[in-house]
């Protein structure tokens, strides 16, 4: 699906703007990872995160959990980037593999590409790179619900 | 030194343990372990549900801390890999989750945790981990 991919649908952009100014600005979580977009397109984002000190292990090391929340975070605006029109997003489920440690104060590349769009489910899958070593931290998939419902109206972007 | 005095210095050692508002009780011979929430779980404001990745991350930390805990404290538990389902939405409120070990091995360990906020009976997530014990290389 990815280069021969349609542009984004305008509303779904519109509503990514914003979005976009929303985690940076707004949302705590996401203000304290400083995350920079570094590439939003049909099927695809990608984004430069920062690790901060709070989410490390006993050891000092960032703790794999940070990583998981950020590839659950980017995944699901990777598979939101897919859709026609306006749509909650819910993580169905997400597997992670921990490839290689990384110490807290620098950055990770998170790359994620919708890549596929079944009915109301997305597969997406991705990796996080230690953006100064150029190595690959952690890889993962997952699948999302297109149009969630429930009490909590699930959507996570 | 009990699993739950292990498991609450496993916790204190970790900044992570903080983000999440993390702890442990007694819950008859098993143990129980609670995300009190904050603003900063929150992954959609307008939604005003718990973030994924928080939840995911409330389980891994959970079932890494009974891990040690379980092992006698001290010994490394590294994350090899793990798989969240999340099983209906997570409303912004405190979280409980509780710790199964499905096996206990020299090298490996394979841990599930089941997630839930009102209603143990309701889960909000369950998820599975392998864990690498002892020393690895970075």
């Amino acid at each position: 699906m990815a280069d021969d991919a349609p542009e984004i649908n305008p509303a779904v952009g519109a509503m990514l703007q914003s979005a976009r100014d929303w985690l940076l600005h707004e949302h705590s979580l996401f203000k304290t990872l400083n995350l920079k977009p570094l590439l939003i397109g049909r099927n695809k984002a990608t984004f430069s995160v920062f690790l901060p000190d709070d989410f490390c292990d006993a050891s000092g090391k960032v703790h794999g959990a940070l990583l998981t929340l950020i590839m659950d975070s980017i995944f699901g605006l990777a598979a939101f980037t897919a859709l026609d029109e306006l749509k909650p997003v819910a993580t169905i489920n997400l597997r992670t593999d921990y490839l290689s440690e990384v110490g807290p104060g620098g950055r990770v590349v998170c790359a994620a590409e919708c890549n596929a769009l079944r009915g109301d489910i997305a597969y997406v899958s991705g990796q996080l790179t230690d953006e100064a070593a150029n190595r690959l931290v952690a890889t993962g998939s997952g699948a999302f619900i297109i149009g969630a419902r429930g009490p909590g109206r699930e959507s996570r972007l | 030194m009990t699993e739950l005095n292990l498991i609450e210095q496993y916790a204190a050692a970790a900044p992570i343990a903080k983000w999440l508002g993390f702890s442990a009780e007694p819950d008859g011979d098993d143990i129980v372990f609670t995300l009190t929430f904050d603003e900063r779980h929150i992954g959609n404001k307008l939604i005003g549900a718990l973030h994924g990745g928080a939840i995911a991350a409330f389980l891994e930390f959970s079932a890494q801390a009974a891990l040690s805990a379980r092992l006698g404290g001290g010994q490394p538990v590294a994350t090899v890999n793990c798989d969240v389902d999340y099983l209906r939405s997570a409303k912004a409120q405190d979280m409980k989750a509780r710790v199964r070990f499905t096996r206990i091995g020299r090298r490996l360990a394979f841990v599930e945790a089941l997630g839930w906020q009102k209603d143990e009976a309701s889960p909000v997530a369950a998820a599975r981990f392998r864990f690498r014990l002892g020393e690895t290389e970075k």
